[in-house]
């Protein structure tokens, strides 16, 4: 069998033409669409997908990625060199100094949510909240047009998620399937049943509904039986979260903390073909003592990130696999007298890597004290469309939520091109 | 009966509207309602002839008559939200007289489940699963009212336009509670009102002139400027619960800035008038000069009544049986709740731009529904005595809610249904009623409303069709209704272990009480042997019931 090269192949097109000629089996088995298991494999090597690293609170940018030594709001750490020629990083950061070969450092953030549950809300959709509308988290967009139909594995994870919206009106499809902050699966998803009784349960089950769909043409009931199909699966492949044994072997490339353990988790379900994968890092909100949180947060993160990225790449995923990291909101150039920084969206700074981005950037500049862009503003729709952009995803595509047409990206936003390769 | 003269739209004759005269005639012509109502048939009859008319034109066959078990379920599941008992269901299917759907659905119009299940459907209109907030999650007080108005079968426009005037508080009157979600957001009160209400989408305009539809900003604006006065207060605890009530200041404006795209920091924007849609401005009397106005509302206090009231002149003008869009809204909502589609469709969006499927039916229906005197009562008992609602829902359309009405709609039943729906079937509300025990308060007992929402609360994909998802199967197969599988004396858990009937007669109970229908000879036999392949059915029974439990015949209404 010849094995013609996927790279100009999209994997609609792809499906399409597999569908049309294909022998006829299972169409709910993504894998039986393949009758070479090698080609299968090139397929999931070189499907897109994408990691979120969320730093629930609000990292600081002075502790992190835009240092201002010496002035008034510069803090107390000292900035480092790095792998890129004249861009220092935080000294917490020793391992991502590293990387900044294979990043891109968006030091320009300008966002309109300042708050918690407006920021989380922006930063997982792209849009402010409204009254009437529940906007879809990337990571369901994500699952729509990166995800796999008949997968076993969920299209959308999450790992100590922050983001409060879900589906929202792409509806129960996408919703997100989220495990706990040690990485154990959500209530309700394991059967307790022994496999034979589940077994036989489940027959009985295919004989009703298969004479129900002999009279019921409604593709609403096609719909129903795919989702318990899906549900039925998830039992199979429940082994690719226990990563107990992955873990004592790369402890060390991730770091001993639980943040690593979630991104080692996150490496794993993206090698299985997972589209999206959120890993949650809690406690940014430093308003009191800003600079011990940070020195407490920020290195297991940074070892954790770091480990990612080698891994993705030693693998050869981390070209197909976007890498984001951000909070909901910045933090204040002002030190407070509690040596806490509070809420700040005028000027923050976020960073991405891997699939379709460059690396060894810095885009855009905050003023001398950090207090305001100096160039290059980057709003949250500009950086949602970007995102979707490199993840090969036109942002203005278009939702509907009643009658009312909602682009994936706000109206009005531009993909930051010079960050994209 | 009486004919309905297209009624008057009015609007200003400014320069500024004129240019917009045209597209106003056009939409004349698609909202008056005024066309001869057929006086000597009643109206199932002539929804029937208007539906068939379509079929012949489109030469499509319809579906043939939906079996006496198919129609019991389905029209159980609409008038009352649940499904019959076994008792009740063997009662009618064993009944033989030839006017038994005509009188069942009378005795389910006068149950108490109608009036309890028409205003959850009514609630869910007016809320929706994720209400914005400000105590509205607790409205228990607008709930039982909504209910009151059911029961008393008090004309629709009256109860809309109680909702809208307002009075009273949140927990003893109830009504207010709708305003109470849009709190200081008078733009988010606009897209409501008219969407609900008037079966119109303004909210494009909010931002921009809508692109293709007679709709500017001022629409928006002059709209808006009915609510610009409105202020939500706290009146009090009553029962631990909140009492708001929404008091109206004298001034206060909505201040026009133009489109969106031209916004500019620190501008400044213009008062706007409030206008009735396609209407005439608004004539409100001058406040004396020396006029002096209290700053706020003190909480704890009912706030005193303005002297003019622009909340009020709009109740007035959305509820008046001339206005076209109230009429055709209610008619084409009530008719999509229970036939699927719209005749517009989606019904939030009466445009011209979005033109109805059956324009002469729906200028019929408006009609006669003003007519009637807004009787929802009478036009839910006309449209499900109808041979369209009485359709079987088999055959090979694909389509959930069919364009032509030529198959039943299939649709998915609601959290509350489902819940109510498995609770009749297993025999687990029977159990709690002869156990003796005081009867839950909560609305969701046994399961409880957090899981019942999250997993069957918005089963759809945005635009109102159905969408399955992972998580409704996990939570149904890993455990999550193993609450309502009590082996209980009068259960019917214990009906099929310790029966002494044969197995035969046994899983006809089963189906019977699960589907509401006889089961057919292979799935008898199926069953049978499924209970039969073990010396002990204990396990089996339960698997049983759970299959019956989460099949798709279960999972929607059909």
């Amino acid at each position: 069998m010849r094995c013609p090269s996927f790279e100009h192949l999209s994997r609609r097109a792809l499906l399409k033409g597999t569908l049309a000629t294909g022998a006829g089996g299972s169409l709910i088995n993504w894998g039986s669409l393949f009758n070479s298991q090698v080609i299968a494999n090139e397929v999931k090597k070189t499907q897109k997908r994408c990691i979120l690293l969320w730093m629930n609170g609000g990292a600081s940018q002075f502790e992190t990625f835009d240092m201002k030594p010496g002035r008034p709001t510069g803090g107390l750490f000292r900035p480092i060199s790095t792998n890129l020629a004249g861009v220092q990083v935080c000294e917490l950061m020793p391992k991502i100094s590293q990387c900044m070969d294979k990043l891109t450092v968006i030091r320009s953030m300008r966002t309109s949510q300042v708050d918690h549950p407006g920021g989380i809300h922006l930063m997982h959709t792209g849009y402010a909240q409204a009254a009437g509308i529940r906007f879809p988290e990337i990571g369901a967009v994500i699952a729509k047009y990166l995800g796999r139909d008949g997968s076993d594995l969920p299209n959308f994870i999450k790992i100590f998620s922050h983001g409060n919206t879900g589906a929202g009106f792409l509806g129960p499809k996408y919703q997100p399937f989220s495990l706990n902050p040690e990485g154990r699966l959500p209530t309700f998803s394991t059967s307790s049943l022994k496999p034979e009784i589940e077994s036989r349960r489940n027959s009985l089950r295919n004989f009703v509904e298969d004479i129900y769909a002999r009279r019921h043409k409604a593709e609403t009931v096609r719909m129903h039986r795919e989702a318990y199909e899906a549900a039925r699966r998830l039992q199979n492949v429940q082994s690719v979260f226990k990563i107990d044994n992955e873990w004592e072997k790369y402890r060390d490339l991730y770091g001993d903390s639980a943040f690593g353990r979630r991104c080692l988790m996150a490496r794993r379900l993206i090698e299985e073909g997972v589209p999206f994968v959120e890993v949650g890092q809690s406690s940014y909100d430093s308003h009191a003592d800003n600079f011990v949180w940070h020195r407490a947060l920020v290195p297991p993160m940074e070892h954790a990130w770091a480990g990612l990225m080698a891994d993705l790449e030693q693998r050869g995923l981390l070209e197909h696999t976007l890498v984001v990291w951000m909070g909901e909101i910045g933090r204040t150039p002002k030190v407070n007298n509690r040596s806490g920084r509070d809420h700040y969206v005028r000027s923050w700074s976020t960073a991405l890597a891997g699939c379709g981005v460059k690396g060894g950037v810095v885009y855009g500049e905050s003023d001398k004290d950090g207090v305001d862009v100096k160039d290059n503003p980057v709003t949250e729709g500009d950086f949602f469309a970007t995102i979707y952009q490199a993840l090969g995803i036109d942002p203005d595509t278009e939702h509907y939520n009643g009658v009312r047409p909602i682009p994936i990206a706000p109206f009005g936003s531009s993909v930051v091109q010079d960050v994209l390769v | 009966m009486a004919r309905l003269t297209t009624p008057p739209l009015r609007f200003n004759m400014s320069p500024v509207w004129l240019s917009r005269r045209f597209l106003l005639i056009a939409l004349a012509g698609v909202l008056s309602p005024a066309v001869a109502v057929h006086s000597e048939d009643s109206l199932r009859a002539s929804i029937d002839r208007h539906i068939s008319n379509t079929w012949k034109s489109n030469q499509l066959t319809p579906a043939e008559q939906s079996a006496d078990a198919e129609f019991l379920r389905r029209v159980y599941l609409d008038l009352v939200g649940t499904i019959p008992t076994y008792d009740a269901a063997v009662t009618f299917l064993d009944d033989n007289s030839p006017d038994k759907r005509e009188r069942l659905i009378d005795r389910l119009l006068d149950d108490p489940g109608f009036a309890r299940h028409q205003a959850e459907v009514w609630d869910q209109v007016l809320f929706g699963r994720n209400p914005p907030g400000h105590g509205t999650d607790k409205r228990q007080g607008f709930q039982t009212w909504l209910r009151e108005q059911f029961v008393a079968n008090t004309p629709y426009d009256q109860w809309v336009k109680a909702i809208l005037v307002a009075e009273g508080n949140t927990v003893e009157n109830g009504a207010p509670m709708f305003f109470v979600q849009y709190r200081n957001q008078p733009e988010e009160a606009t897209e409501a009102v008219t969407q609900k209400f008037l079966g119109v989408q303004l909210q494009c305009a909010r931002c921009h002139d809508h692109p293709f539809e007679p709709w500017t900003q001022l629409d928006f604006f002059g709209t808006a400027a009915f609510f610009a006065r409105l202020k939500v207060v706290d009146a009090g605890k009553k029962d631990k619960l909140t009492m708001y009530v929404i008091g109206e200041k004298n001034t206060g404006d909505i201040l026009f800035t133009g489109p969106v795209t031209e916004q500019e920091v620190g501008k400044k924007g213009q008062p706007v008038i409030p206008k009735f849609l396609h209407g005439d401005v608004l004539v409100e009397p001058e406040l004396p000069d020396d006029f002096k106005e209290d700053r706020n509302f003190p909480n704890g206090k009912m706030p005193p009544k303005p002297r003019f009231s622009r909340k009020d002149q709009l109740a007035e003008w959305i509820t008046q049986p001339d206005n076209p869009y109230f009429v055709r809204a209610v008619v084409n909502r009530v008719w999509a709740q229970f036939m699927g589609r719209g005749i517009v469709h989606p019904v939030d969006n009466m445009s011209e731009a979005n033109a109805p499927s059956h324009p002469e039916l729906l200028n019929e229906l408006s009609a006669t529904m003003v007519d009637r005197k807004f009787d929802l009562k009478w036009y839910i008992r006309e449209l499900v005595n109808s041979r369209t609602y009485q359709l079987s829902g088999h055959g090979p359309v694909e389509e959930a809610m069919p364009f032509h009405f030529e198959r039943a709609r299939t649709r998915p039943l609601t959290a509350e249904e489902l819940l109510d729906t498995w609770n009749v079937a297993t025999g687990y509300e029977a159990i709690q009623q002869t156990s003796g025990a005081k009867p839950s308060t909560d609305r969701y007992a046994p399961l409880g409303s957090g899981y019942l929402v999250r997993f069957f609360g918005t089963p759809s994909n945005g635009v109102g069709d159905f969408q399955g998802g992972l998580h409704e199967h996990l939570y149904l197969n890993n455990g999550g209704i193993s609450k309502l599988l009590s082996s209980a004396k009068g259960g019917l858990y214990d009906h099929l272990m310790n029966s002494e009937a044969p197995w035969e007669e046994r899983v006809d109970r089963l189906y019977v009480s699960m589907l509401t229908r006889r089961p057919t000879t292979e799935e008898r036999k199926r069953f049978v042997a499924y209970f039969t392949a073990e010396s002990n059915p204990r396990t089996r029974i339960g698997e049983a019931i759970w299959v019956l439990m989460t099949c798709s015949e279960s999972r929607f209404n059909h």
